[in-house]
This record gives structure tokens, sequence and C-alpha cells, in this order.
């Protein structure tokens, strides 16, 4: 959109009081003066991106996996109304494979290569657009194949939006630990949400999430890990985006609630402050809080008094009981901080560099304590990129 | 490197000039005409000049029944009428009667008597206006859309040139004009302000990608009195005398329309011009009587002025 949104009667406000900011309100009522709006609008110029992330994570004591992928992002208009886009991404990881509970060492190592890759065409009509998807990603002890369509529609005014999307996965698990195992997955999903221009300056979203799993849950590479092969996950999403005209700053704030049936109620708040300088430099702080339940079969760092770690107490191999150590499932809370810098080289060229730290620590969970015995575990993700529009 | 069409006309008694870039002459010989036959159909439809116009069947009727006019006619008076309300009744399309006694080419002021008649015959708040019908209450009353209807045209001009898919351009009429996008290789569209009192001489440039600029001074048509007073043709309707403040005021606008009336307020209004102006979305450059540049600019919208 154009430079004609700062026309909005809503920001009279920021004028002395006398202010003849109703001109421009006024001005806007006059028939035919803006061009055929499309409020799905398709794209006008294609756009490339290529990123290299670098992430790494650690617990005491242990520098645990590293990976590396470069990936490149295209999206081509077509035909002005039509438009493709496509991404590849190339994973190499290396490091130790995952340690269940933080006081059990013992890692071999591993190296792995993932391959992925998705296309999505969307078609643009006046008041509302389409899109039809495919995405691929594959490993040698993993694949995934997912389908996917959406629907956005904005009202007349196009102060509001709504979407609606869908998508179905068909994903294979094997394991190099052991050549027998191969065991599917699928999962369909479905998302709906409305987007409100509440006033010119403030934009809020609701959004909704649910999706149904049926298959293979359990981590292979996990023992002992059994985990209910089916699972249900849902989320509420509210965004807020506020606009501060005197420092040319947006406040980006966010709410996700999610649960799921094997347990796990997690709360995230985040925020985000997006400050663009002088020099064609745009600075973005974020700070996220994450404070989670554990899953029903989590089971804590205590072991069986006479199997011994990793084993929980009364452990029996043929006890039908849901269990796994794994520690994405525990009750934690959980900070990540992070600084974006952008920078506009050139009118059509943007360079992007930004670090996150992830830390998760049980103590910082609220309203309840953290599964104990789990050391803290850090991440960082390091990435950078360069856009070109054309 | 991209191409660049300019086609230059006269309509509205203005020379005009529409630019289109980066696109081929085909699509630009069909956008400039495509955009002049919609300046040229507001120029038959509003000018005062012509018989056969609106504006000239409202006038005619002055003094006696009401005109019903069409939805676009209704919307045009609608923010006329908006204009009027906004800037305390300095804003006034029926002030135009003051021409009959301003004599610019002959460099004549008015007696008083003649005056005090035209100035009987101003007053948007006397015109009887339900949103569908409008009567002019007393012979001899008349209205125009003086200071609107320029810049609507290149408002509506720059909508039909997007329309058909342009996105790179400008078109300008008279000097009041508004942007259809940055230049193909995104840059903005730089235009120079004439210096008031100077014509060789630029007192700004002003770099725009989207967005309008008007402007209104006193060099447009002028003359000097005997005893040295300058006389130029924008009138207060309250006094029917010439404005003194601003040399000259240049607005930078989303909308053309609304850049333009908001120079002809700033005219007219004085001293509080900077204050009315400072509202979002609006950048603004003032030359004062002793040519003292001034510019007010909450969205970079007005970056470099160079000083006269």
């Amino acid at each position: 959109m154009n430079a004609d949104v700062s026309a909005d009667p809503g920001a009279n406000s920021g004028g002395s009081r006398n202010a003849w900011g109703g001109v421009l309100a006024a001005a806007l009522l006059l028939p035919g003066l803006q061009s055929p709006a499309l409020a799905e609008t398709p794209p006008e110029q294609a756009e490339m991106s290529v990123k290299l992330l670098h992430y790494r994570d650690r617990q005491p004591g242990l520098a645990r996996i590293k990976v590396t992928a470069p990936s490149v992002y295209l999206m081509v208009p077509v035909a002005g109304r039509w438009s493709v886009e496509g991404s590849l991404v190339n994973d190499s990881v290396s490091g130790a494979s995952p340690r269940y509970h933080s006081a059990v060492s013992g890692a071999s190592r591993l190296e792995e290569t993932r391959k992925a890759g998705d296309i999505q065409v969307t078609r643009y009509n006046d008041r509302d657009a389409w899109s039809l998807g495919a995405a691929y990603s594959t490993e040698h002890d993993y694949r995934s194949r997912t389908v996917s369509a959406g629907y956005r529609r904005s009202s007349e005014d196009n102060n509001t939006t709504w979407n609606l999307g869908a998508a179905y996965s068909d994903d294979w698990i094997g394991s190099s630990d052991d050549p027998t195992l191969s065991r599917g997955r699928n999962t369909t999903q479905l998302t709906a949400g409305v987007t409100q221009a509440w006033t010119s300056v403030d934009l809020v979203q609701l959004s909704l999430g649910a999706s149904w799993g049926h298959g293979m849950y359990s981590d292979p590479y996990k023992f002992p890990d059994r985990r209910p092969d089916r699972r249900e996950q849902y989320t509420l999403m509210t965004r807020w985006n506020h606009h501060f005209t005197d420092w040319k700053a947006t406040l980006r704030s966010s709410w996700r609630y999610y649960a799921d049936s094997f347990g796990v109620r997690a709360n995230t708040l985040e925020t985000a402050w997006v400050q663009p300088v002088s020099g064609g430099w745009t600075l973005t702080p974020s700070l996220r809080y994450t404070t989670q339940r554990a899953a029903k079969f989590y089971y804590d760092p205590v072991y069986d008094a006479s199997l011994g770690a990793p084993l929980p107490p009364g452990y029996t191999a043929t006890s039908p009981q849901y269990l796994s150590p794994d520690q994405r499932l525990s009750a934690f809370g959980a900070i990540t901080v992070g600084m974006k810098v952008a920078y506009e080289i050139a009118p059509r060229w943007t360079a992007d560099l930004s670090l996150e730290h992830y830390e998760q620590r049980a103590a910082w969970r609220l309203g309840g304590s953290g599964s104990p015995g789990l050391a803290r575990f850090q991440a960082d993700w390091l990435q950078v990129g360069l856009s070109h529009k054309f | 490197m991209w191409s660049v069409h300019r086609h230059a006309f006269t309509a509205m008694a203005s020379p005009n000039e529409i630019v289109l870039a980066g696109v081929a002459a085909d699509l630009a010989f069909e956008g400039f005409e495509t955009a002049e036959a919609e300046v040229r159909r507001i120029e038959r439809k509003y000018s005062r000049y012509r018989e056969d116009s609106v504006i000239s069947s409202i006038n005619g009727r002055a003094g006696r029944n009401a005109v019903a006019v069409d939805e676009e006619t209704a919307q045009l008076l609608n923010f006329a009428a908006e204009l009027h309300r906004q800037s305390d009744r300095l804003f006034d399309i029926t002030s135009g009667c003051l021409r009959r006694v301003w004599d610019f080419k002959a460099g004549r002021e008015p007696t008083p008597d003649a005056l005090a008649l035209q100035l009987q015959r101003i007053g948007w708040q006397r015109v009887q206006w339900d949103g569908r019908a409008i009567a002019l209450p007393q012979p001899g009353m008349e209205i125009d859309f003086g200071g609107i209807g320029k810049e609507y045209a290149a408002d509506r001009a720059v909508a039909a040139l997007r329309g058909l898919g342009l996105r790179h351009g400008f078109v300008n009429l008279g000097g009041d004009l508004r942007v259809i996008g940055p230049r193909p290789d995104g840059q903005p569209w730089v235009f120079a302000i004439r210096h008031p009192r100077n014509e060789e001489q630029v007192c700004a440039r002003i770099p725009l990608s989207d967005g309008a600029l008007a402007t209104s001074g006193d060099y447009e048509r002028f003359f000097i009195t005997p005893d040295g007073r300058r006389c130029c043709h924008i009138l207060d309707p309250r006094s029917g005398q010439p404005v003194r403040h601003w040399q000259a005021v240049s607005v930078v606008a989303p909308l053309c329309v609304a850049a333009g009336a908001l120079a002809t307020m700033a005219m007219l209004i004085g001293a509080e011009a900077a204050s009315r102006l400072s509202t979002p979305g609006v950048g603004f450059l003032l030359v004062d009587a002793d040519g003292r540049v001034r510019t007010h600019d909450p969205e970079q919208l007005i970056p470099l002025p160079t000083s006269p």
C-alpha cells in the first residue's frame, strides 16, 4: 500500500488542536481517487533471498547439535494475478545425538543432512486470494510430504481480513539405530484467523489452530520412549501491533496458548520493537517467554532402584503405560532474547543479521515447579541473509 | 536503462505534463490518452467559462431555483463545504465573484462600492445545499471549483493510470502534481520549487515516490499598485483584499486535492498556517513576505530545502 494510508482521519490526533487534519479525510471521500484497489494485492516485483542459518545447542558440559543451513527463496509474480514462490533448504547437522535426562551422558556422534523444498501458487482476486502448496523434506531416517490450501478474504473497507487454511502431511519415520524401523504418521491441520485494523495505528489478530495426528510419535533414539499414537494439538494466538507515529516504530506483542492431548499446556508471551533508524538501518530487539506444563507421561530423572538410569521407577519391559524422558515434554520456563539488524544496501537490496539466544530452565516455570533435576538447556541462532527485489 | 515517455498538453488554462516510465511506448500512449481524456472531462464539466458546464447551470439559476446535481458534483460540493468549515469560512467557493472587480491584467484595484457589492454575494453558509440539490439564494452569486478542480483532475488522472497497471511516473497539471509511483529503479522523482520572487531560482527540491505536491503563491497573477503594494489573485473572502502574509506555500499530501486545498487555505489564513498545516501525512514549505523559507516535515516529506 502506498503513503495514502497516512491520510487516515484517525491519525489526526497527532497534530495540533486546530490542525487541518480533516482535509485529508474529506479528500479521501471524493469519488474515484483511489485506483481500483485490490484488497489482496498481487506482488508487483519478484523477490529472491538467500540465507545462511547457524544453530547450536548445548547443556552444561556438552556441546550438542550444530546445524548449518543455507537456503534460497524465490517469488515470481505471473500474469498480474498469480504468484509462484518456492524455497529450498539444505541442512547439515553434526554433533552428539540427543541425550535424555541431563544427568545421563553417553553421546554417540551423528552426522546428518536434510534436504527440504516447498512451492506455493497463489491466485489474487479483488477481495480474496487462494493458494495451493506442497512441501517435501527428506533425511536418511525421515521423510515428510505435505499438501496445503489457503484462502484469504478482505472486507469492503479492507479493515478486516479472514483466513482459512488446511494441510495434510504424510510422514515416514525410520531409524539409523534400527534398520527395521519403518513407521508412518499423518497429520491433518486446520487454521482460521481474523485480522482487524483497529485504528490507523493498531492491528489486532486472533487465530486458532488445530491438528489431529495419527501414527508414530515415539522417539526412536530415546529409550524408553513410548508415546500415544494419536496426538491432538490446539493453539490460540492473539497479536497486537501498535505503531508509534512519533517514533516511526512498531511494537509487536503476542500471546499464544498451546494445549495437546499429551497433557502439555504452554503459554508464550512475545514482544518486539521494530525501530527504523537513519541511514537505512532497522533494529528489532525481541523478548519471548514460555512457560510449560509437562506431558502426562513425562518422567523426571529419578530412576529405578535396581535397573538404574535411564529406566524410571517400576519400569518393566511390558508395562503398557506411556513414558518419555524428552526434555521438550518437561515442565520448564524459557526465555529467548534476540536482536535483528537489517540494512538497506541499495533501494532493492536488503541485508540482515539476526541473533537469538534461548535458555530453558525448570526453575523459570511460572505457577508451579518445573521438572526437577534437568540441567539448563541453551541454544543460539545466528542468521545472515541477503534479499533482492527485481 | 528504463524508458521515459513524456506527454505535454494544455488544458484548464495550464501547461500540463504526464510522465510515464518503465513501460513500452504503446502502453504509455494508451495511458496518455486515458489520462488526458479524464482531465478534459473534468474541465468540460466544471469550467465556469463553458455554458454547458455543471457550474454554469448552477450559477445561471442563482436567485431562482435549485439545481439537482450528479453524484460526483455532490461529493465535490461536500468537500468544498468541509473545507469551508475547517478553514473558518476562509476557503469559500462563492468568493470567485471578486474577480469581476479585480482586474489583474489592467492592474486596477476595485472601488470600495464595487467591492462591497461583491462581498454581499459571498458566503457558502448561505447556500442551500442538501447533498442532492444546490440553490444560490441571490442573483449574481456564483460558485467555482478553483483550488480543487485542477487538483481533483490530477488525482483522477493518476487513478486512471494506475487502473491501467502503470506504476511509475507522475501527472503535473500546471504545477499541481501527483505521483503515480517512484522511478522504475525505486528512486523518488525530484521536483523543484520555484522561488516566488526569482523565476530562475529554486528554493527547494522535493523528492516524492508517492503522494502529491501543490503550490499556491502570490506570483501567478498579480500587479503592483502605484504606492508599491503587491496585489495577487488570492483574495480574502471577508475583506475582498489580496493576501499578503506568504509569498508562497507548497504542501505535500497523499492526494493532490488535499495538497491544493491546504496550500490555498494556508495562503488565506496567514500567520497561523504553520500550526494548522501540522497534521500527520502533510509536509509543507512556507516562504514568508521577506522571502524566508520555513519547512515543517513530520515524516521527512521535504528533506532538504536549499535557502534562497
